[in-house]
Order: C-alpha cells, then structure tokens, then sequence
C-alpha cells in the first residue's frame, strides 16, 4: 500500500482533492457546531452529493465531514454547555465552566489541540497497524464487549458532580430509558403501551438536546437560579502555550490511546470513548481534583480521545469491512456504490484508493487546527447576539435537526419532554452526563450480557473463567469502584 | 330527504374530484419513504431509483426517511394516509409481510397497494472459510454429535437472516439442539462468523462476499451462477414453504389508490427500473433487480404473507 502512495498524494493535490479536503472539513465544523445535526446526520447530508463523484473524493468528503464533525461538537459545548452529539457532552463538563470564567478561547484552544493530536495519532496508527488492531477487535467477543461496557458504566461515579447518589440516580433513569422499544433477543415490545411510535426506543439524540440544549433554555428563561451567568465573551481560539502543557502530556497521550482501542472495537464509539477517557483523567490525572470546575485536562480527556476514535473505527472498516459505527457504515455502502466490495482483500486490491484515503485522513487532521481557527473567529459575533435571540437560535436549530434525524414528528415530542424532565431534575442538583452514559452503554450492555449467557448456557461466572480479557476488564471495573471508597475511607471521611 | 340530497350530492363531488385528481396526476412532488437510516442499503436503493422514476413520471421525486422499529415505525405512519399518490414507501419482504405478523402494528395484509417489486435476491447459508463443515451433511452430523453447542446468528429477531437460518435447521428438524445469538445488524454478525463465536449466519450474496466466507446452500428454485456447486434448500431436503427464501423489496402505496394512478405509477417504476442509470446502480451496488407490475406484484406479496405466517411459527416468534 505504501508504494502506492505517490499516486495517492496526487489525487489528494489535484483541484478537486483539495476543494473536497478543504470544503469537507470546513462543512464537517459547521455541521457538527451545531446542536442536533452530529456527525451521522452531518454525513447523511453530505451522502448524496458523493454519488456523482469518482471513489477517492467522495470517500475522502465524508471522512473530512466526519472528523469536522466530532471536532465541530466540541465548540457548541464549550461556548453554550450544549453538546452538538452525545461525544461531545464530557467536553461540557469542564469546558462550558472554563468559558464561564473567561477562558473560553482557551478552552477551545486546549479542545482544538487535543482533537488535531488524537486525530493524527489515530491515522498514524490507522497507516501502520490496521492489520494488527483488526485482530483485536476479533478478540472482542459479546462477552469481552460486556465486560468494557461494565467498566465504562464505572465513569458515572466520575462524572457525578456534585452527589454521587444523584449521579446513580440519573445513570439508571438513562438505563431504564434505553430499554423502551423492541427487545433485542426476543424482537417483542417492551414499554411501549401499545403505542407503535415507541417501537424504535426513544431517540438518543432527541433526548440528548432535550436534557442538555432544551433544559438549558428553559433554566435560563426561568432565571430563578442564581448561578445563571451571561453569555459567555468569547474572541477567538487562544492557543495554550508550551509550558502550560507541563504535566499534561501523559494525560494527552493516555486519552488518545483509550481513543484509539476503544474506537477500533466495533458496537462501542466516541461517546464511549470520551466518557471512559474523561473518568480515566479524573482519577489519573494529577489536576484529576479539579475535573469538573473547568480543568483543562478534563477537555483533553474528552476531545482527544474522542478524536481518536475517527481512526480506531476506520480500522475494522478497512480491514475487515465490518463497520467500526454507524458513520463508517455508510463508508461502507458509498464504497459499494462505487463499484467496491468491502471486506479482507479491500485493501489488497485498491492500494491506491486505500492510500489516498489514509493519507487525505491524515491531512483533514492537520487541516482541523487552521480551519478550526478560522470558523470560530467567524462564529465569535454570533455570540454577542443578544441571549434571547441566542436562545430561540438553539430552540429552532435543535428542532430542526432533531426533525432531520428520523423525519419522526414524535422525536420532537420526546426532545421536548426530555428538556422538561431535564430542567425539573437540574434544579435538584441532578447531573445529566449520567443519564448520557446509562443511555449510550445502556442497550450494549443489556445486548451483550444476554448474548454472552447465551454462549454460556446461562452461566455468569462462565464470563469470567474462560475469557481472560473479559477478567482483567472485570477486575478493572471493580476496582475504579471501590479504590475511590478505600481511600476516602483511608482519610477517615466517608462520602 | 334533504339529507339524502346532500349524501348524494356530496358522493358525487368525491367521484368527481378523485377523478380529476387521477387525470392531473402528479401535479405535486412525490414522495419516497426509506423506512430505514440515510445511508443504508434502502436509502441507497431508493437514491438510485429515484432520479429515473422522476423522469419517468413527469414530476420531481424526492427521498424521505423514517427509520426506527425495523421498518415498522414508517410503514405504521403511512397505513390509513390518503392513497393520493405523493407518497410512496419501498418496503422489504419483512416489513411487508414478517413484522406486521409478529408485532402489534396497526397495519397488515390489506393496507397496501402494490405498485411495483424492484428487487429479489435470494439467501445462502454460509460458513467461515476455515470451517470444517463442507456440506448440510457435515453440519447434521456435527449438531447430532454435539447437541445445544452449535451457534447460528441473526442481525435481529425477526429479520431476513433469523428466517434464513429457522428455514435451515427447522427444515432439516435439528433447530432444537442449536443455539441462536442475534445481533443488531448482519456487520456485527458476520464480525463474530470470522471470529468464530457463531458457526452459521444467511445473507444475501452480497453480504456474503463480504468476508472469506463458504455458502453450504442457496434458498433459490435453482443453483445460482455465481455458485455452481452449491445446492439448493431443496437439494438439500427442505421441503416448501421453508425451501425458497429472498430479500425481495418494491414500492408501495396506502391501501384505496385509484387504478389510473396506480396505472401511472407501475409504468413510471418499470421505465425507472429499466433506464440505462438505474441498471448500472444495480450493477455497481450487487442489487438483483427483480421488477413485477402492480397485478403481479400484488399476488406475489399476499402468496409471501402467507407463506410466512409458516416460518414465523418455526422460529417461534
């Protein structure tokens, strides 16, 4: 493959690469800045306009607007605490605290730096070890599936801010939400009432925007809390400078290792990723104290990790043609569309194509600090808008994106319900990321733990004995539990 | 008596006005629902169709989607609409005739017009490449040697594949002493075929190339091309309903659509079917295009409901 690179690169140079590069990237930001759109709508958008164009370009314009799109969902958190898509709501914890406090060009700063970092490392790896991770990923079975799901179900007791307790609380509630709709081994209705509407669950977006975007709205039209700020005075990205970095890296690096295994291994995702990475951070970290109030490392645990995701999911895609999420498969199918069977020998038998897509994967990363730049100086006066405008601004953006997804009317009614729920349970002091992750892992690890007791024959230690990886990860989650416990309990003051 | 005027008279408008509806018809755009994601394997059908429909009939097509609930969510949204002829939906043998028998939707047998089948292709049931099992032989032999070990997956409850692989084993009577793991989606399926968790999974051909994959049977009336070597369900001993199984998909419209509309839109489908664009998508896209005229189609799809309602006893759903 890496002979055919010279060929390759001159696709990517030619006129219609670098517009497709360039556009692709800059519309991905777009897109992805705004809430309810995220990346699998953004990429459904842009789809048919691939049809028309020859393999290379159009590949390469749905991966610019994908990796746009996880960085764009970074800018809308930090500036207005509203995640475009469930990856980027770890970033809200402690970027939308920052910009609170005046720093929100440094927050997206450290955002900016940490996605363009997490997305070069992953095409690096994506270039060079494909093969060897693909492997991987066959090593992950339902079992060992279940056993990462029950490790990342442990962040909520980090992204509990506030009480743990309420934490839990919201975790469950996002469970229990996951589980309406159609049972996933038996296809029978689970809390449906009857009511056809609910056969598709409900939305994850819908209820994302709604607990996060819409409760926001209605916190600040109600402005009975008095924690309520103005809107924050935002001018620009502010580049964090060398010496600010000093006992960050390790954490960087960490995040992006997470992001990348994570991403590789199919049925999981960036909001997956990013979560993991954040608790990790939290409980890693030496500024982990400060997660929360607005640390900076709690930003690049979320965005570099779930940067890194982009390429850890085009690894299974490309080297197995099984599809790492729901964006990369419809890779999958513009490639069928162009004549190209997806599967083992993809890569042995389109080396140029290949190429082109992993170094033009490579470029959108590096294109991400410029244009990331760029766009939010434009988006900067937007902000200075006037917050009533601002907040019939989202309302009408949410709506319209939301309507987008599914063409469902009912997912209107499930965001507007969700925002109520959202406000009522704000007020008392519930965080929402909780209710997020119970969502997101929710249905996998209800998935997966059914289907490992098929394979076990109903056996749960069965789990463990057999299935080293599914053990350490086990363990891994048993003690995140309780090593914070141990400690607390060391110093005497338990809570 | 004045109310009989107006009963009448009132009956009259309708006639009237439904006629002049069908004689301008279309006269808005029409549109075509994927009860499935943008970017899936409907969406992109329906992509590829609808260009070539639009030209065809003489007014602006444009692709809608409503996913959710297998399909059943779209389809349940457009039973009981106007049967106007502005909206359309492409719906699958399972959303057609499998979902409707198996869950409580508001609609079934006799909510559609039938307007055209666009395409068919039928399953296979396939191993890995480096699976000892050569032939149904092999596989018999193995499940009787080792009951309840085996595994076979599905991308879903209900779905194409769950039937592919109940028409199997239940057509050769060792469905009991073998396990079924379904999945969301036939990509993670096939994912645990090459890792080994599953042994057996059925898909269409196109899915099947997918990996370094072995077809031990076909559910054809007879061997395919591509495949000369591998039998059919019949060969093999499975007798009918359980012996032909296909992904087939076409258009649809509300039940009650005028016969001249009706009569505008199968000749629209089978000139877009037929066109040099849409010809070359299916062959790009691995689509077995498998076109039926609204008569046609309509007898096929009540003959499929019913032959179903079989299968779905067999898989126990």
């Amino acid at each position: 493959m890496l002979s055919a690179l010279p060929e390759a690169i001159s696709i990517l140079l030619s006129l219609e690469g670098l517009l497709v590069l360039t556009l692709g990237t800059i519309l991905g930001i777009v897109l992805g800045a705004m809430p309810g759109i995220g990346s699998t709508v953004a990429v459904a958008i842009i789809l048919p306009f691939t049809l028309t164009m020859s393999q290379a370009p159009a590949i390469i314009l749905l991966l610019a607007v994908y990796a746009g799109s996880v960085y764009g969902g970074s800018i809308a958190a930090i500036l207005i605490n509203t995640p475009g898509t469930p990856q980027s709501a770890a970033t809200c914890l402690d970027g939308y605290p920052m910009a609170q406090r005046g720093e929100a060009g440094l927050a997206l700063g450290w955002a900016t730096v940490a996605s363009v970092i997490g997305g070069l490392v992953s095409a690096v790896v994506l270039i060079f070890a494909a093969p060897q991770l693909a492997a991987l990923a066959l090593e992950f079975g339902p079992i060992e599936t279940f056993s990462l799901i029950l490790l990342g179900m442990t962040c909520i007791v980090s992204v509990s801010t506030g009480s743990v307790v309420k934490g839990l609380l919201a975790g469950m509630i996002g469970i229990f939400l996951s589980t309406v709709g159609g049972d996933p081994i038996l296809g029978e209705m689970r809390f449906t009432f009857g009511n056809w509407q609910l056969f598709a669950g409900f939305n994850l977006l819908a209820v994302v925007i709604g607990v996060f975007a819409l409760s926001e709205v209605f916190i600040r039209a109600s402005n009975q809390i008095s924690t309520v700020s103005e809107l924050v005075s935002f001018n620009g990205v502010v580049l964090p400078r060398m010496k600010m970095w000093k006992g960050r890296v390790r954490n960087l690096a960490k995040s992006v290792a997470i992001g990348n295994v994570i991403g590789v291994l199919p049925g999981t995702g960036a909001a997956t990723a990013a979560f993991i990475s954040y608790a990790e951070g939290r409980r890693s970290s030496r500024n982990g104290g400060g997660f929360g109030k607005g640390e900076p490392d709690g930003i690049v645990s979320s965005e570099a990790a779930n940067n890194a995701v982009t390429g850890g999911a085009l690894v299974p895609t490309m080297a197995l043609g099984i599809p790492g999420d729901a964006i990369t498969a419809v890779m999958l199918a513009t490639l069928t569309l162009h004549g190209i069977t997806p599967g083992p020998k993809l890569v042995e038998d389109n080396p140029t194509l290949i190429a082109a897509i992993f170094a033009g994967f490579f470029i959108i990363n590096l294109l991400l600090l410029p244009l990331g730049m760029l766009l939010s100086r434009v988006a900067a006066p937007i902000l200075r808008i006037r917050e009533a405008f601002m907040m019939t601004a989202i309302v009408i953006l949410c709506v319209v994106g939301i309507y987008f997804v599914r063409g469902n009317p009912f997912d209107l009614l499930v965001m507007g319900g969700a925002g109520v729920v959202g406000f009522l349970m704000r007020r008392q002091g519930f965080p929402m990321a909780p209710l997020v992750i119970g969502m997101v892992l929710g249905p996998t690890l209800e998935l997966t733990l059914r289907q490992g007791l098929i394979l076990t024959d109903g056996s749960f230690p069965a789990f463990f004995t057999g299935h080293p990886i599914a053990l350490v990860l086990g363990l891994a989650a048993v003690a995140a539990l309780l090593l914070p416990l141990v400690r607390s309990m060391r110093k005497g003051t338990v809570g | 008596m004045k109310l009989k005027t107006f009963a009448t008279a009132a009956a009259v408008a309708v006639v009237a006005a439904s006629g002049v509806a069908a004689e301008g018809y279309p006269e808005r755009p029409i549109n075509l629902i994927a009860p499935f994601n943008a970017g899936g394997g409907t969406d992109l059908l329906l992509r590829g169709l609808a260009p070539h429909f639009s030209e065809a009939i003489g007014a602006n097509a444009f692709v809608s989607n409503m996913a959710g609930g297998s399909g059943t969510v779209a389809a349940s949204a457009l039973q009981g609409q106007r049967p106007d002829g502005y909206q359309l939906a492409y719906m699958s043998v399972t959303v057609s005739t499998i979902q409707p028998q198996i869950k409580n939707v508001p609609y079934g047998i006799d909510s559609w017009t039938p307007i055209c089948s666009i395409a068919a292709s039928p399953t296979m049931l396939f191993v890995s490449d480096d699976s000892p099992y050569q032939s149904m032989d092999d596989v018999i032999a193995a499940v009787n040697a080792a009951p309840g070990e085996l595994v076979f997956g599905s991308s879903g409850p209900g779905a194409i594949t769950h039937l592919t692989m109940v028409s199997a084993f239940a057509g050769l009577g060792i469905i009991d002493d073998m396990k079924h793991l379904p999945f969301q989606g036939s990509g993670p399926a096939i994912k645990e075929l090459t890792a080994g968790n599953i042994q057996f999974f059925g898909d269409t051909e196109l899915l099947m190339k997918r990996g370094d994959f072995r077809p031990l049977m076909v559910f054809n009336n007879e061997r395919v091309e591509s495949f000369p070597d591998v039998p059919t369900a019949t060969e093999v001993g499975i007798e009918a309903p359980l012996n032909e199984l296909y992904l087939w998909g076409g258009l649809f419209a509300p039940a009650g659509l005028e016969p001249e509309v009706t009569a505008k839109l199968e000749a629209a489908c089978e000139a877009a079917v037929a066109s040099d664009g849409f010809q070359q998508f299916a062959a790009n896209s691995g689509t077995v295009i498998n076109y039926r005229g609204a008569a046609e189609f309509d007898a096929f799809y009540r003959a499929q409901y019913t032959a179903n309602a079989t299968l779905i006893e067999a898989a126990g759903l």
